[in-house]
């Protein structure tokens, strides 16, 4: 799940369901919280985790999405 | 049935709050046009510009000198170079610099580093045409500096079909509002539309199976202003042409030139023929020119690496700085957590599935089509690409002059937009997808994107094109088109507009390929198998396809 909410930081402001490009957060208006409905939809932008005020949001990069690298001194045998 | 809100009525209407469109709103809002911006997500945020960028495109004579032609030749040999008129250049060279004058004065910081500089995207000896900034408060900016004109701005509102009156100009369009669980119709009048709606992602997928939204691009960009323009009239050019970006290999996202490094096999050979060292002035532009190194390196067993590990301390600072003002904080947040450190670890990197950007509406010099009041700036516009730099300052011309035209025909009488038979259509359509979903079997929007992109890749892809690999992909697609349009299904304002995407990038899917057919030849990233020559008789020329009588027809005509 891409987008993680912190429940103890998030004071339901809406912002990141206002703003997300691609509608991935929708805000629940009865529980008055947003909600990651389409978590696959994940663009990873970063802009929930820049416009969240009070530091709530923090991205999971899905397993396929992972950056692939390598220690340059271990596979040249250095 | 939808509720049908009240008419909205304005001079221009722009449609996409990206760069290009909100450029657009102050270009035409300063001229004393109404103005309407309708836009899918929230213009704070929405875009491929979304977050940031870093390199802006331009031509600043205190810079550069009086060296016109040569800039303009460097940025024809750069990555945005290849289907732009000449003309547009010189228009572009012309304006940009003004462009980026007026950015720094509302505060985007073009001088980040108190002068101009331009670094990366740079062959050796060679003059640099990107200039660095500091891009990261941009959407704010320009949200800001559109507002304070009173340009009106409708966020999550998407635009489905452009209007005609009975003279075929443009009259209006019908956009849903998706703000509710439930989307409404929100039919706009005006008297020229300016069509902003950025590239074409999802129409091929990315190699992240099951994650189509993992691009490089922003996934909320979907051809709906070809696919919406072409059914009007307009002629779309340069589809044939695929356009590929590369970057960090399965975290897909744009922004290869900001790093500074050496693309490397593993063993430590330099892959180009620019640079050898890490420089900050430089980068290796290999990546931007040259991208098929990738697929023919991983062809040959290698994969190909950016190695950063001999960058020096103080450029690999500016480097990071880089990447966050191009909205890549979240690949800085990602190397961190992960204990990437670039002074031991290579990062692979690929090239990614095709886009159209720069690939779509044909523009004349004012930036308008050849249909009455429809105009077109930023990566919609089919014959100039000049990404952010080309999308400000193309996006505030088209505003000076979409309203010039709209003010001009202020006396002219708008329909009653709601009665005209497309939009009667477009409301049955709406309809029907809301009602399938109340019986069973009926497949969503996700089905189709999958079924789509995977025609895409493998009939109209990079790796193999030839004549009966597009024939066979046009008989496929538009089964599959008439088949989705029959039996596609949604049960909420999301789900409704991921369908209404699905359904433009399928017409424009069947584009490519009519074009891909015609085009027998290779050239540039178009290979077709079965005419591997590169025909010099059409060095000089690009092709159009527009729906005339009901039918595509296409034509070649010389570059401008
Ligand atoms: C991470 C990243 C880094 C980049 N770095 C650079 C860089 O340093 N230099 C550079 O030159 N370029 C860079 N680019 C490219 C640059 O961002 C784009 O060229 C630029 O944003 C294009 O502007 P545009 O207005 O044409 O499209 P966009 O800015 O993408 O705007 C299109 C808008 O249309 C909206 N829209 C889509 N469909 C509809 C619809 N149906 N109805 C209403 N609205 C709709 C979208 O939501 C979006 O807001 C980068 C891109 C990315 C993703
Ligand atoms: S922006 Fe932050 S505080 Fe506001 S609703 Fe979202 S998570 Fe909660
Ligand atoms: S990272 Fe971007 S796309 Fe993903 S949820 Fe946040 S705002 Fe939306």
């Amino acid at each position: 799940m891409p987008p993680v909410i912190n429940k103890e930081k998030c004071v339901g402001c809406g912002t990141c369901a206002q703003i997300c490009p691609v509608d991935v957060i929708k805000f629940n208006k009865s529980l008055g919280m947003p909600e990651i409905r389409y978590p696959e939809e994940c663009w990873h932008c970063n802009s929930c985790v820049l416009d969240c005020r009070q530091g709530a949001i923090r991205l999971r990069i899905p397993l396929p999405a992972q950056l692939l690298y390598v220690d340059v001194k271990s596979v040249r045998g250095e | 049935m939808l509720q049908v809100k009240e008419q909205l009525t304005c001079d221009v209407l722009i449609i996409g709050g990206g760069i290009a469109g909100l450029m657009a709103a102050v270009g035409a809002a300063e001229k004393g046009a109404s103005v309407i911006v309708a836009e899918k997500a929230d213009t704070r945020r929405s875009g491929s510009g979304a977050t940031g960028n870093d390199h802006f495109l331009c031509y600043l004579p205190e810079y550069h000198g009086d060296n016109k032609k040569e800039i303009i030749q460097e940025m024809e040999e750069s990555q945005i170079g290849g289907c732009c008129d000449p003309e547009l250049f010189e228009l572009f060279a012309d304006l940009s610099g003004d462009q980026v004058r007026e950015w720094h004065s509302w505060g985007i910081d073009m001088k980040p580093r108190g002068d101009w500089e331009f670094t990366g995207h740079a062959k050796p000896g060679r003059p640099r045409i990107f200039l660095k900034y500091a891009g990261h408060n941009q959407k704010a900016v320009l949200t800001r500096e559109a507002k304070k004109r009173n340009v009106r701005i409708l966020n999550h509102h998407l635009l489905n079909q452009i209007l005609l009156n009975d003279e075929g100009q443009v009259a209006g369009a019908v956009c849903l509002d998706v703000t509710e669980d439930i989307p409404s119709v929100q039919i706009i009048a005006c008297r020229s539309l300016i069509m902003c709606t950025g590239n074409t992602t999802r129409l091929y997928l990315p190699k992240t199976a099951g994650w189509m939204f993992n691009t490089a691009n922003c996934p909320a960009c979907t051809g709906v202003g070809r696919a919406s323009a072409y059914r009007i009239g307009a002629r779309l050019i340069n589809l044939d042409m695929p356009h590929t970006h590369a970057g960090p290999k399965y975290f897909n996202r744009c922004g290869k030139a900001t790093w500074i490094g050496v693309y490397k096999s593993m063993d430590g050979k330099p892959v180009g023929p620019f640079v050898k060292k890490p420089t900050r002035e430089l980068g290796d532009i290999t990546g931007d020119i040259w991208m098929e190194m990738f697929e023919m390196r991983r062809k040959a067993g290698e994969p190909v690496f950016m190695d950063c590990t001999e960058t020096s301390p103080e450029d690999l600072e500016y480097m990071m700085w880089g990447l966050s003002n191009e909205g890549n904080t979240s690949t800085l947040d990602y190397m961190k957590e992960e204990g990437i450190d670039l002074r031991r670890h290579m990062i692979e990197f690929q090239q990614f599935e095709p886009i159209l950007v720069g690939r779509g509406i044909e523009v004349d010099k004012k930036c308008a089509s050849n249909v009455p009041g429809l105009y077109a700036a930023g990566e919609e516009t089919g014959n100039f690409r000049g990404d952010i730099g080309g999308s400000a300052t193309f996006g505030r011309l088209a505003g000076t002059c979409a309203a010039e035209y709209a003010l001009k025909n202020r006396s002219q009488a708008s329909p009653e937009l709601k009665k005209l038979p497309v939009v009667q259509e477009s409301l049955d359509f709406y309809e029907q997808l809301f009602t399938r979903a109340d019986g069973t079997g009926h497949p969503g929007w996700k089905e189709a994107n999958v079924a789509l992109g995977q025609i895409m890749n493998d009939y109209a892809g990079l790796e193999v094109r030839s004549e009966n690999m597009f024939k066979a992909g046009l008989i496929y697609l538009r089964r599959l088109r008439e088949k989705t349009r029959n039996i596609l299904a949604c049960t909420n304002s999301h789900d409704f507009m991921r369908c209404l995407e699905v359904l433009d990038l399928m017409e424009v899917g069947e584009l490519v390929m009519l074009c891909g057919r015609e085009r027998r030849e290779c050239r540039g990233k178009h290979v077709r198998v079965d005419f591997p020559f590169t025909n010099p008789l059409n060095n000089n020329k690009f092709l159009q396809i527009q729906k005339v009588s009901g039918e595509p027809v296409l034509t070649w005509r010389n570059k401008r």
